[in-house]
């Protein structure tokens, strides 16, 4: 079975044939992904995966059970169904159970590259290969991960549902380590093949890991920091992970207001700062949809500091007399500026140039302080010049503050990761720093 | 060869056990899941793809068949919110040949499909091994390890795949109702996770072994919200996941705790803010078990501190050359990884490269002593086989080294809980799992928790909230100045323990008694 819209649709169909109830729905994720592993200078483990999930969802009524499975003869699919609807059957009622999609209009997104579709260990060895040149070139260890994916996700319903989506995505990431206290991580994440670089990577993390050799300790307090992409996206995902409506409507969240109110309309960022989903984006594609069929349209979620939108549930949509708007596949974030990464530096007098965090937490959910680490070079900045490396931190630190004390951004730019992530490097005031980590 | 691996050791004789991890596995029971089991009927793919590559010049050369079951069901307050589950079956087909590793896997298991991955994998693996010579490293060797050859089935009483879904809706629905009949309760929730792991596994060293796992999460929380001054706060159940059967959720008496679980929430809501500053903290055995993990567990592991995992989880504060010479704990400080402990998540009987389950030291009195290592790591560290940590998620995940049970012994004085809080000055008393986070190298790590005590002179005093403790690893178990007897022994463990490229997640469990350590209190509300 080839890995295509029309074949995956024509599983998705063979599934609903097997219906006998009238509330069947289902859902197809087939991935073919192959990866590479490296460090210490050598290929570590990589491997090459086929994988299909089908999940049918069938509903009696308000009882309604989920089955998963990844048999695609036609007993496999036979038994899948049964089992679904066997499950439905027992369930006790979910009044909160919405009745199917039916036909439902979604963006055409563009997010297959034919170079992706084609790739094998061969290209992938290949980028490995110049990594590690560069890397001992440089004199330094490197370690990383290549991989590489051609997905289809299908969703179906007995009411008329049946949407498609296909898409490749392809990323390294190499991580230079000197010896002398110094590391730095590059990488590159896209849906298409064009831009890959094996060696530019390593190359610059070799570079940046030299130039953070030898860190120093600095007092933990506030600062101002540069905050790199990296570093902006992984803070930034703890908001989007907040933004559900039906938390904040029930007092649950950093986004309630008082008596059962939510804080949409209210400024909560930098008048700067908007905030929005975008999966038709040319150069940045995202899923149009999500695994079960609901439209991801774009959706502004902050303008101009001012909160606009929060995600919803169909039924808590239906329940709130709020839009429906499922959590979204894509995040771009603007604060108003352009430029690089040093020039957004050379705006700052004195400060911390934070380039990642590391292993970061919900810690306290009433204000969304996060804790986690500073990784892979952290630098003092000087005279608005990127000065001594300095050893990492922990932070505990919010992004509700992060958006609201935003002096300055640069130009937005596509991080690593498995949601499609466009943020800018921003100067925050006032950033939190808990204590000192020894770790390189 | 059922129920093989001895599971009791003298030291924990006595000790309190989470009742169905001790219960033997029944003949039947055991007979049962083999006989069940769609995989022997599969084996002849397995031996295909082994001999297919043998064939083409591997030197090793295993296949996983692996089914994965799971059932989830969720309740929201007084209605069911999800239940769902899921039946895969899928074959991954791991090669070494001309030195380098390739691996590939396929739903499909049928001959073409298994010809076609096993022959993708020797062709990567190739690849690899050029690439590898290339770049001036020797080839991957293997420890050697007999062959194996058998059975062996999680010791439980009662499958939990023979009970209906509807049936455990039933019994979370209980529990969350008794939670939100507490006042102040706003909102329950309540889910059980039961996953079924059924592999099957064949070597080119000629081990052929069947193995199946039950292994099962609960848990319960309620949410009291103050809508007047907009305040929330939220409080879990304890349970540990366990390998175990139904009866193991059963006993946990859920409903019964539900009250308890509502009124802790009602308590944190209005819990006096802590003050911080370096205190006593009495850690229960439910929030040391995650602090044991992070701060213990994976800075032992050997591909870490290698630097093969440099590029995303880290590495490690040990360096090779520190087995046996570095003091990392205070002296009445023991931990043993052990891959036999009844009840413990990453029990089996033989790991995902034949190598038989094992209990070592990994801290010895205080002294870092032992790694954990697979067949292609044991000579890194001049050890003549493997410790028998290899595991592979389901059919699609490469096996690497993945985390055994490894837990704290008890103290010989047989103090109780209550001693260690009478013997307390100043300090504070920290149940329960919460926020964690720890850095790269496993130096500086914050942990939270689900309660807090105040202790004055030996007592507690009042509950407190926005706590969470911060230390330096060796600090802190350097610090450690009491430890509960074996009274007070528990497990706790964790489903999702992730680690690798791609991604992979690992059940693992960790016990420990109540221990007194010296920490950093910080307050955690919030930073505005």
């Amino acid at each position: 079975m080839k890995l295509t819209k029309t074949e995956m649709t024509k599983l998705a169909r063979r599934v609903l044939a097997q219906a006998s109830v009238g509330d069947l729905r289902v859902q197809i994720d087939a991935r073919q992904q192959g990866n590479t592993r490296f460090a210490n200078g050598r290929p570590t483990t990589g491997g090459d995966v086929d994988q299909v999930t089908i999940a049918v969802t069938a509903a009696q009524g308000a009882s309604t059970a989920t089955a998963t499975g990844n048999a695609t003869d036609d007993a496999g699919l036979a038994a899948l169904v049964q089992r679904a609807e066997a499950m439905a059957a027992l369930s006790p009622e979910n009044p909160e159970h919405m009745p199917p999609l039916g036909k439902t209009a979604h963006d055409k997104v563009k997010a297959r590259d034919p170079a992706v579709a084609k790739m094998t260990a061969v290209e992938r060895d290949a980028a490995v290969g110049k990594a590690l040149g560069a890397a001992a070139k440089a004199g330094v260890e490197v370690a990383g991960f290549v991989k590489h994916e051609t997905r289809v996700v299908v969703a179906g319903d007995r009411a008329g549902l049946m949407a498609a989506h296909e898409s490749t995505s392809v990323s390294m990431t190499t991580t230079c380590r000197t010896g002398a206290g110094g590391s730095a991580r590059r990488g590159f994440t896209s849906h298409a093949l064009a831009g890959l670089d094996g060696e530019a990577l390593a190359a610059e993390a070799a570079q940046w890991a030299k130039r953070s050799n030898g860190p120093t300790a600095m007092d933990p307090g506030r600062y101002t920091v540069v905050l790199a992409p990296a570093a902006v996206a992984e803070l930034l995902g703890f908001f989007v992970g907040a933004m559900g409506a039906r938390a904040a409507a029930e007092g649950r969240s950093a986004l309630s207001a008082a008596d059962g109110a939510t804080k949409v309309g209210q400024q909560l960022a930098a008048a700067s700062v908007d905030l929005w989903s975008d999966p038709a984006h040319p150069a940045h594609p995202a899923s149009p949809m999500t695994t079960g069929g609901e439209p991801h349209a774009r959706t502004e979620w902050i303008r101009g500091g001012r909160l606009l939108a929060l995600t919803a549930s169909r039924y808590w949509a239906d329940r709130a007399g709020v839009p429906a708007r499922p959590k979204p596949s894509s995040i771009h974030l603007s604060a108003g500026g352009s430029g690089s990464l040093e020039a957004l530096v050379g705006k700052v007098g004195k400060g911390i140039l934070v380039t990642r965090f590391w292993y970061s937490r919900m810690l306290e959910r009433r204000s969304l302080t996060v804790t986690g680490v500073t990784r892979d070079g952290t630098f003092a900045i000087e005279n608005g010049k990127i000065g001594s490396s300095v050893k990492n931190f922990r932070y505990n630190d919010s992004p509700l503050n992060m958006l609201a004390r935003i002096a300055a951004s640069g130009t937005p730019v596509r991080t690593q990761g498995d949601r499609v992530t466009v943020v800018p490097p921003l100067v925050i005031e006032g950033f939190n720093f808990e204590s000192v980590s020894d770790a390189v | 060869m059922l129920g093989a691996p001895a599971f009791l050791h003298p030291t924990r004789a006595g000790a309190h056990e989470p009742a169905p991890a001790t219960h033997p596995a029944t003949a039947a029971a055991a007979d049962a899941a083999i006989a069940a089991s769609p995989l022997p009927g599969l084996a002849r793919f397995a031996e295909l793809a082994v001999s297919q590559a043998t064939d083409a010049g591997a030197t090793y050369a295993d296949a996983r068949l692996v089914r994965w079951r799971s059932d989830h069901v969720a309740v929201r307050d007084d209605h069911v919110s999800k239940l769902s589950s899921e039946d895969e079956i899928g074959i991954g087909v791991r090669v070494l040949v001309d030195g380098g590793w390739g691996f590939a896997a396929t739903h499909s298991v049928d001959a073409p499909s298994v010809r076609a991955a096993t022959k993708r994998a020797v062709s990567a693996a190739k690849r690899a091994g050029a690439l590898r010579a290339a770049t001036g490293a020797g080839p991957v060797t293997l420890a050697a390890a007999p062959a194996a050859k058998g059975q062996w089935v999680s010791p439980h009483a009662v499958d939990p795949f023979t009970q209906s879904v509807g049936d455990k809706a039933a019994l979370l629905l209980d529990a969350t109702k008794a939670v939100l009949g507490v006042a102040g309760v706003a909102h329950a929730r309540a889910s059980v996770a039961v996953v079924g792991e059924d592999k099957l596994l064949v070597t080119s060293d000629g081990t052929h072994i069947h193995q199946v796992f039950y292994r099962l999460m609960p848990q319960l929380s309620a949410t009291a919200v103050d809508r007047r001054r907009g305040g929330f706060a939220s409080a879990n159940h304890e349970a540990a996941p366990m390998l175990g059967g139904w009866d193991y959720v059963t006993g946990l008496g859920l409903a019964d705790a539900g009250v308890g679980v509502g009124q802790l929430a009602v308590q944190k809501l209005g819990a006096a803010s802590v003050t911080p500053g370096v205190k006593s903290v009495v850690l229960a055995p439910s929030n040391l078990w995650l602090t044991i993990h992070e701060s213990i567990g994976h800075p032992t592991e050997l591909d870490r501190a290698m630097g093969l995992e440099a590029d995303y989880a880290g590495t490690s504060f040990l360096r090779p050359q520190d087995a046996g010479q570095l003091q990392l704990g205070a002296e009445r400080v023991t931990l043993m990884a052990d891959r036999t402990q009844p009840g413990g998540l990453a029990t089996t009987a033989w790991d995902d490269e034949g190598v038989a389950s094992q209990r070592w030291p990994i801290v010895e009195r205080g002294k870092f002593v032992g790694w954990q290592t697979t067949r292609d790591q044991a000579a890194w560290v001049g050890e003549p086989s493997s410790r028998g940590c290899a595991y592979g998620q389901r059919y699609r995940g490469v096996q690497f080294q993945r985390m055994p049970n490894i837990s704290l012994q008890p103290g010989s004085e047989g103090y109780t809980t209550e001693d260690l809080i009478n013997a307390t000055e100043d300090g504070i008393y920290v149940t329960g799992r919460g926020s964690w986070s720890i850095d790269q190298q496993r130096y500086n790590f914050q942990f939270s928790g689900q309660s807090f005590w105040e202790i004055k002179r030996g007592r507690l005093t009042r509950p407190l909230k926005d706590v969470a403790y911060q230390a330096n690893t060796v600090e802190f178990w350097k610090s450690c100045d009491m430890l509960g007897g074996e009274g007070t022994y528990r497990l706790g463990g964790s489903f999702h323990d992730g680690k690798g490229q791609p991604g992979q997640s690992n059940a693992v469990s960790h016990g420990c008694p109540p221990a007194r350590f010296s920490a950093n209190i910080v307050n955690t509300a919030g930073t505005r």
